[in-house]
């Protein structure tokens, strides 16, 4: 089908596109409801219509736009990783005031952003790769400093814009040597003309690697790529917070796969070494790291640098059931990120430093419902059995000793057994007594941030039990990656 | 009837069922209810299931096989043989008068606390009936969480740190032990060309010395740490001492069952050319550990602390019996399980009784209180003697078998391991001697018995003498089991032919299913597997 237009591959970028303008000009609606809410029901609308789209399109690869764009089993999956994400991010931001005090910026920003994303996932090309990167970044700088209002946002969203340039074009830098390499910005015929070479073959490949695994690493937040992280997410307003380290991350490892999985499977003797070290690194910083915040959102932004690396092992991989395991656990990491974020966001309504650890002192008792989530969430997000958390780890490290990298299974292992000690002191403080210095400060919850945040904690059981058909959409969505 | 799965799933439906009763005051009436319903029906249901045990099958028995990710192996796979149908009822046993205790005299908040025993309790009866490795680890995390949190928050001094330790020494174990279960699997489908983590599917496999060494030690280390054997048991002294008297019975009683339950489970049938191979340097370490621990708990100004070396003692027996690749010797090790169990379970909760006058746990605190506490004195005279194995004590007839099994194949570790027997007489009685005879010291009518204690005590000992009279019920229902399990690492430790009475288990079996997408290389390993292997896992 290479070379028509094919629209109807690319019907859910389209809607999610679509529906980015409509919300911008919602927001410019009179009428002060229909001014705060509309943007948000009419981006909701939109999600819902894009999910549907995308598992009608949900079977072999079909391309878009002269091989461009495809949707194939991986994409589509991912979409619905993104969609979701964004979904629960909308609702979470029900009356923010970042969210419904600015005109529809950021319901449009954020469904451009998961446009962008979509793109990542979807490409058939290098340009398209880099476009999508692009798009997602650009409105993700946006949004980071949306609470114009607070220094911090500012310089978060200032410190993402400059890192993010700085990401972007060592990873432009790489594709180019890519195409210098093998003279098409195709992926199929990247493919082929690497068919069997290894990097002695070709030097100029392995500069391309690096360069590409460099500039991917600073949207994964892998180590050494990793210093904005803290700080951006720390700044940003929580929900875009918790949308940047599920759904951003999530696209980043698309890109991972479709380049390296995808695209340079043979070479992957010689370039999962790399791959590997930055798994160790993320693993290694982002725990001990971790160890020693007192701030929630940092605490969870050291956690996410930790959970970049275990993502990696699946990279460092190389195989199928590598691919499988990244995308099981991009699923189920989601979940329990968002859970964690939904507490926090809730808490930081009702105190004022609500982001910090001991602003969840008795939390537990005070609302038995959202302690249950953050502790399913914190377990979870340490790998423990039988959460989904665990099944997601396992995957990762079976595919890790099945291609010969037992070590980075032990890594890995160990790198989870340090996580246990600061996501359970999260835990602890969640049910410890409430100190009795300061009166319980509790607010009635939004409607919709408590669907969201009771839907993550039931999605991280429910992926656990469930997780025999959800591996067999990851697995076949893995196989879509090499499929011809 | 899935009996394996009711008994290992009705603590959970007691301990969800917490989230519907009102907290306490209002509530504690309906927590105990539900508590005591569910603990208790889990003992029901294990009589029921002991009742129905076949006796002269070696396999496992009652399987319920439910896929849960087949695709990648993880099953919810349980079933008992005979090793693990004492351990079940240990544990439902245990746990039933755990559940009592706490009724009985209610902590803060007791509804969280009879959860978390109830928890804790479904974690420990599915280790011991899970036959997928897998599920086995889920149990083995699963029950670390609600005993770090009955530690941590009904705790006394010190609960922090102890608590730290205690998770961290166990997770570095467990987390090796992940990480050996996937190489188990993949290194054994390179083998037989079948994907598959059923542990009874796993045994026989011919892993080549190297790897059979280095999984097993990956194994081991787990198990030796929650076992614990010396020298890993540095969170085992905290942590006795800072939970509550009640958890740290049941840890005693149970959870340093579940090391000694892996090595006889998995270690040895799976593992056999590595499990032969660190024999001597575990059974040196075993008894290195009764030396230890024997001295050590000698010297213990606190009860709790000579208890808790006291177990280091005990526990090394255990391990001295398994590593001894010998029928009757692992006999003794599944008896001592049980005997160990209820005899540190009934002087746990003496010592908890005669906290109440020596509130620091101080044994110069209080003496003479024979006098004032008859009851008290008696029956502390009987759980002492059972404790140090006197002749006629159930103990006794645990270790009996122990030795007689070790010293036909080892004379010196056996000749060690009999000063252990001896120091267990000089610390246990000291405990008794200096807390109820000489002068008087300390409250007397504080410790004497009441009915909540006697409801404890009277089954405990009534255990006791029942299996001090008739260990053959135990014994011959564990013989077939015993024998399966131990054969191959009998067969690697060259053992002559007389000695090995179970069949070695042969591998790949009909039934076990490859992994999708897996059926070329599967077809080719299998084709190509002469049993030698080119495994990958092991380093």
């Amino acid at each position: 089908m290479s070379g028509s237009l094919n629209v109807a591959a690319a019907t859910p970028i389209i809607i999610v596109a679509g529906t980015a303008t409509l919300a911008f000009g919602v927001g410019l609606l009179p009428g002060r409801g229909v001014r705060r809410h509309g943007p948000a029901l009419t981006s909701m609308a939109g999600i819902i219509a894009a999910v549907v789209m995308s598992a009608v399109l949900w079977g072999d690869r079909q391309e878009a736009f002269g091989g461009g764009f495809r949707a194939d089993r991986f994409s589509l999956l991912m979409n619905m990783i993104f969609l979701g994400s964004a979904f629960l991010t909308l609702m979470l931001a029900w009356r923010e005031p970042a969210a419904v005090d600015r005109r529809g910026e950021y319901a449009g920003l954020l469904m451009i952003s998961v446009s962008g994303m979509m793109l990542v996932a979807g490409a058939g090309d290098l340009i398209s790769i880099f476009l999508g990167i692009e798009v997602l970044s650009v409105a993700l700088y946006v949004l980071c400093a949306l609470e114009i209002w607070r220094e911090r946002s500012l310089e978060s969203g200032l410190k993402y814009l400059i890192t993010g340039a700085v990401g972007a074009s060592i990873l432009l830098y790489g594709l180019t040597m890519l195409f210098g390499a093998t003279g098409t910005t195709s992926l199929d015929a990247i493919g082929t003309a690497l068919q069997g070479t290894s990097f002695t073959d070709e030097p100029l490949v392995i500069a391309a690697m690096a360069l590409i695994a460099g500039g991917l690493a600073f949207k994964a937040s892998a180590v050494p790529f990793h210093m904005w992280t803290p700080d951006v997410y720390e700044g940003a307003p929580t929900t875009v917070t918790g949308f940047m380290s599920t759904a951003v991350k999530a696209a980043a490892f698309a890109a991972f796969l479709r380049l390296f999985t995808g695209v340079m499977g043979d070479l992957q003797p010689d370039w999962s070494v790399a791959i590997a070290v930055l798994a160790t690194a993320s693993i290694v910083v982002g725990n001990v790291a971790a160890l020693v915040q007192t701030n929630m959102k940092r605490l969870l932004a050291y956690s996410s640098i930790a959970q970049a690396g275990y993502l990696l092992i699946g990279v460092a991989a190389g195989s199928i059931d590598g691919a499988e395991a990244i995308a099981y656990y991009l699923i189920v990491y989601g979940l329990m990120t968002m859970a964690a974020f939904a507490v926090v966001i809730i808490r930081e309504r009702e105190v004022e430093d609500g982001d910090s650890i001991g602003a969840l002192a008795g939390y537990g008792r005070a609302r038995p419902v959202y302690g249950v989530v953050l502790t399913l969430s914190m377990l979870s997000l340490a790998g423990f059995p039988p959460l989904s958390g665990f099944i997601g780890k396992f995957l990762l490290f079976g595919s890790a000793v099945e291609n010969d990298l037992t070590w980075l299974a032990v890594v890995g292992a160990v790198g989870s057994m340090v996580s246990l000690a600061y996501y359970l002191r999260v835990v602890t403080v969640a049910w410890m007594p409430q100190p009795d210095s300061e009166p319980r400060k509790l607010l009635t919850v939004p409607g919709p941030v408590a669907i969201a945040t009771v839907t993550c904690g039931v999605g991280i059981v429910a992926t656990a039990l469930f997780a025999s058909p959800l591996i067999d959409a990851c697995r076949g969505a893995a196989q879509s990656l090499l499929a011809p | 009837m899935p009996w394996v799965s009711i008994i290992v799933l009705l603590p959970l439906l007691g301990a969800l069922s917490m989230l519907a009763v009102p907290a306490a005051p209002a509530g504690l009436r309906q927590a105990r209810i539900h508590a005591i319903a569910t603990a208790g029906g889990t003992v029901v249901f294990t009589a029921i299931l002991i009742g129905l045990f076949d006796q002269s099958a070696p396999n496992l028995q009652y399987i319920d096989h439910v896929g849960w990710a087949e695709q990648v192996g993880l099953a919810w796979d349980v079933g008992v043989d005979g090793i693990s149908l004492w351990l079940l009822a240990l544990t439902a046993g245990t746990f039933l008068l755990a559940v009592l205790g706490a009724c009985w005299r209610p902590p803060e908040r007791p509804r969280a606390f009879l959860a978390l025993l109830l928890l804790a309790e479904v974690g420990l009866i599915g280790l011991f009936a899970a036959g997928n490795l897998v599920l086995f680890y889920v149990f083995w995390e699963a029950m670390l969480v609600p005993f770090y949190f009955l530690i941590g928050m009904w705790g006394g001094a010190g609960r922090a740190r102890a608590n730290i330790t205690f998770v961290i020494y166990t997770m570095v174990g467990s987390l090796l032990m992940l990480v050996a279960i996937l190489a188990t699997a993949f290194v054994a489908r390179d083998i037989t060309g079948q994907f598959t983590f059923q542990i009874r599917d796993l045994a026989g496999v011919a892993f080549t010395d190297t790897q059979s060494t280095w999984l097993f030690l990956g194994f081991a280390l787990a198990f030796v740490i929650k076992l614990p054997l010396w020298p890993f048991h540095g969170w085992l002294p905290g942590v006795y001492r800072a939970a509550p008297i009640l958890v740290t019975g049941l840890l005693a009683a149970v959870m340093s069952k579940a090391g000694a339950y892996g090595l006889l489970r998995i270690g040895l049938p799976v593992f056999p050319e590595g499990a032969d191979r660190f024999a001597i340097p575990i059974g040196v370490l075993a008894v290195a550990g009764i030396v230890y621990g024997s001295l050590v708990a000698w010297r213990q100004p606190t009860m709790r602390g000579l208890v808790a070396y006291s177990s280091v003692a005990h526990l090394g027996f255990i391990a001295l019996g398994i590593v001894a690749f010998d029928v009757q010797a692992s006999q003794g090790a599944v008896l001592q399980m049980v005997n160990h169990g209820i005899v540190v379970l009934a002087t746990f909760a003496i010592v908890g009784m005669l906290n109440r006058s020596a509130t620091d746990d101080r044994i110069d605190e209080i003496g003479g209180l024979a006098d004032g506490a008859p009851r008290m004195a008696g029956v502390f005279l009987l759980v002492t003697m059972a404790a140090l194995a006197i002749p006629g004590a159930n103990t006794f007839v645990g270790e009996f078998f122990i030795l007689t099994g070790v010293f036909r194949h080892n004379v010196w570790l056996a000749v060690l391991a009999c000063i252990g027997i001896a120091y267990a007489a000089v610390y246990m009685l000291r405990l008794y001697q200096r807390t109820m005879n000489g002068p008087p010291r300390g409250d007397a009518r504080a410790v004497e018995l009441r009915a909540g204690d006697l409801m404890l005590l009277v089954p405990l000992v009534a255990a006791m003498l029942f299996i001090a009279l008739w260990p053959k019920a135990l014994v011959d229902a564990t013989t077939p089991a015993i024998e399966q399990n131990i054969a191959p690492a009998q067969v690697a430790a060259d053992r002559p032919a007389d000695q090995i009475a179970g069949d070695i288990p042969a591998n790949p079996p009909a039934d076990a299913k490859p992994l999708p997408g897996d059926d070329d290389e599967a077809e080719a390993a299998a084709g190509a597997g002469t049993g030698t292997g080119t495994g990958t896992g092991a380093p």
